[in-house]
């Protein structure tokens, strides 16, 4: 489990002499789900094609199954699949043949690859139509085949459920999900979406103004440090806190609120227990991401 | 579709008028082109027997002798139109604008609307070098550019036959007059059949058309959007038409592509648009402009940052 499919290693880039991207570092495991998340301009686009090699970072380097995309481009594009903003395909060939073609450039993919890719993204019916007549929900869905047909294992989708409806986004996410799970498939998602990550990712990357500003796993991400007691005398637990612990605390109606180090949690527990107060519950404030995101982000304006 | 609709237009167009050449010259007076001819003929054999004449003129002469007994043992009149003349004509008509015109539309067609639709970046997300890629379009570039010589070749001669009526492939036909030091020289003059003449006038227009498609693509590279790079082709393309006649003593224009395109004419004769051009001098120019094309085309697209 422990090896890099996708190893960002410190890459820059300067479009006109502007920086846009600052020093971004991550990589994803094998069969792991990376979200990353940051406000429209923050870089997310322009790194993801920094990835699929479709603009070279300025500096830094990327690797992909090892190999580096700047040394190695073709093994290190032969694993890699992706679907960069929306799928754009052939409109005058049908998805069938979008997929032949596309296929052709990769080694070794063969007429069965192509049908089980297909199978997976659910459009056998409707394969040998054209392209043009498909609706949005459609073409994404052989953006997703044409990702896969040559089996990469690491696939980068580009805010993958934009524009479509619903149903299409809670279908698309089973798939994503499936591919992780059953194909160990290691996956980037980038979103604005903040709904969309947290049901998808195990793991995010906040990027905003070409800089990474966090990076951890989702569970790691929403718990924080802060502890809310719910007591019957808050008032009482607040002094304690602060003349034996040195901790400053507020109080939010019945609860008191506090950030504690969890090592020190239990030896407050007893302090408070030991001092007649009566402990209804303890628990950890969980945070929604997007509370997080909007923290994290609101302080850096564009520009 | 573009394509079918110009050319046929410009085909259309050039008929007429070659139609109403055609009945002025036979309609009005019954022209006896022959006892002309004869008189002509006369005139040179005279004069090829005059012992003071130069051997290199008298034999240029003589090949003027061969050509019109040609004409009047097979009883064609020399000017009459014929499939093989019109195709011919066709292309030194449209060597310069018409189809080059053609071949930046289609060319350009073909690499900036990859970028347009935006289907370049699941071509260059693919496990394939850049170069490859690149490399594919340019040789399909190439195909279709010697598909497009073929058709206009083809549909140029065989509607034009269906109104002269004659094919007119085996007429002699005088090519290889250069200029030398400002004087007619006619010594390579040569004697060849009007098919192998037809050829000679498509493989050009074939060179010409190569050339035109490699500097599109170098274009489509840079800009990568159709509209502007069918718009900027077709400003040099007419722009290089102005230079050459209004700047023709500067020395650079002779160095544009645009002003070396017009091959066919060095052909027929005395023709030197600017002092030191010839035949050589413009295929050398149009081929290094064509090969530096590439290899610029190669460099830009391999650095070029995608961001459709």
């Amino acid at each position: 489990m422990d090896i890099s499919v996708l190893e960002v290693s410190n890459i820059s880039k300067w479009i006109k002499k502007k920086q846009i991207i600052k020093d971004v570092s991550f990589n994803i495991k094998e069969g792991e789900i990376l979200g990353f998340l940051g406000p429209n301009g923050a870089g997310k686009s322009t790194t993801l094609r920094m990835i699929v090699g479709l603009s070279k970072p300025s500096s830094g380097d990327i690797k992909i199954c090892e190999y580096s995309i700047e040394k190695d481009y073709v093994r290190a594009m032969s694993n890699v699949g992706c679907i960069i903003e929306a799928p754009d395909l052939y409109d005058y060939m049908s998805g069938y043949r979008n997929l032949e073609i596309l296929g052709s450039m990769s080694k070794g993919v063969t007429k069965k690859d192509i049908d089980e890719a297909v199978e997976l993204v659910g459009m056998e019916n409707r394969i040998n139509d054209k392209v043009e007549i498909y609706s949005m929900g459609m073409k994404q869905r052989i953006g997703l085949a044409q990702a896969l047909i040559h089996k990469p294992r690491l696939l980068i989708l580009d805010e993958p459920t934009n524009g479509l409806d619903p149903q299409g986004i809670h279908e698309f996410r089973e798939i994503v999900k499936g591919l992780a799970k059953e194909k160990n498939i290691s996956i980037l998602i980038s979103s604005h979406l903040i709904s969309e990550v947290q049901l998808i990712c195990d793991r995010v990357s906040i990027i905003n103004n070409g800089s990474i500003i966090r990076n951890a796993s989702i569970d790691e991400i929403l718990l924080t440090d802060e502890i809310a007691w719910t007591l019957d005398d808050p008032k009482k637990a607040q002094i304690i806190l602060k003349n034996k612990f040195n901790i400053n605390s507020s109080m939010d109606s019945k609860k008191l609120i506090a950030s504690v180090d969890s090592e020190m949690l239990s030896e407050i527990n007893k302090v408070l227990v030991d001092s007649e107060i009566k402990i209804k519950y303890v628990e950890n404030k969980k945070r929604t991401l997007e509370d997080l995101f909007l923290t994290l982000t609101d302080k850096h304006k564009i520009g | 579709m573009i394509f079918v609709s110009l050319l046929s237009y410009g085909q259309k167009y050039s008929y007429d008028r070659n139609i109403q050449k055609f009945e002025a010259e036979s309609g009005d007076i019954a022209f006896d082109w022959k006892s002309l001819t004869t008189q002509r003929l006369n005139d040179l054999e005279s004069r090829s027997s005059n012992e003071f004449i130069p051997d290199e003129v008298r034999e240029s002469i003589d090949r003027e002798i061969q050509q019109l007994n040609y004409f009047i043992d097979n009883d064609i009149n020399p000017i009459t139109p014929t499939a093989a003349k019109f195709s011919v004509g066709f292309v030194e008509q449209g060597i310069t604008l018409f189809i080059p015109l053609l071949i930046v539309i289609l060319a350009a067609d073909l690499v900036s609307n990859e970028f347009s639709k935006k289907t370049i970046k699941v071509l260059l997300t693919r496990s394939v070098p850049r170069w490859k890629v690149l490399l594919s379009k340019y040789i399909a570039l190439i195909m279709m550019t010697t598909v497009v010589v073929f058709i206009i070749g083809i549909i140029s001669t065989f509607v034009s036959y269906l109104f002269f009526q004659k094919w007119g492939f085996s007429e002699p036909v005088a090519t290889g007059f250069s200029v030398v030091k400002g004087e007619l020289n006619s010594n390579s003059v040569i004697l060849i059949s009007r098919f192998q003449y037809t050829l000679l006038i498509y493989s050009l227009l074939w060179f010409v058309s190569i050339v035109v498609a490699s500097i599109t693509l170098l274009i489509s590279v840079i800009v990568d959007n159709s509209p502007s790079a069918i718009g900027i082709l077709m400003a040099s393309l007419i722009g290089g038409q102005f230079l050459q006649f209004f700047l023709s003593d500067w020395e650079l224009v002779k160095y544009f592509f645009v002003t070396n395109l017009d091959l066919t004419r060095y052909l027929t004769g005395s023709y030197q648009p600017i002092e030191g051009m010839s035949l050589n001098f413009s295929i050398l120019i149009l081929g290094t402009w064509a090969i530096l094309s590439l290899i610029i085309s190669f460099q830009v697209f391999n650095r070029k940052d995608i961001l459709v």
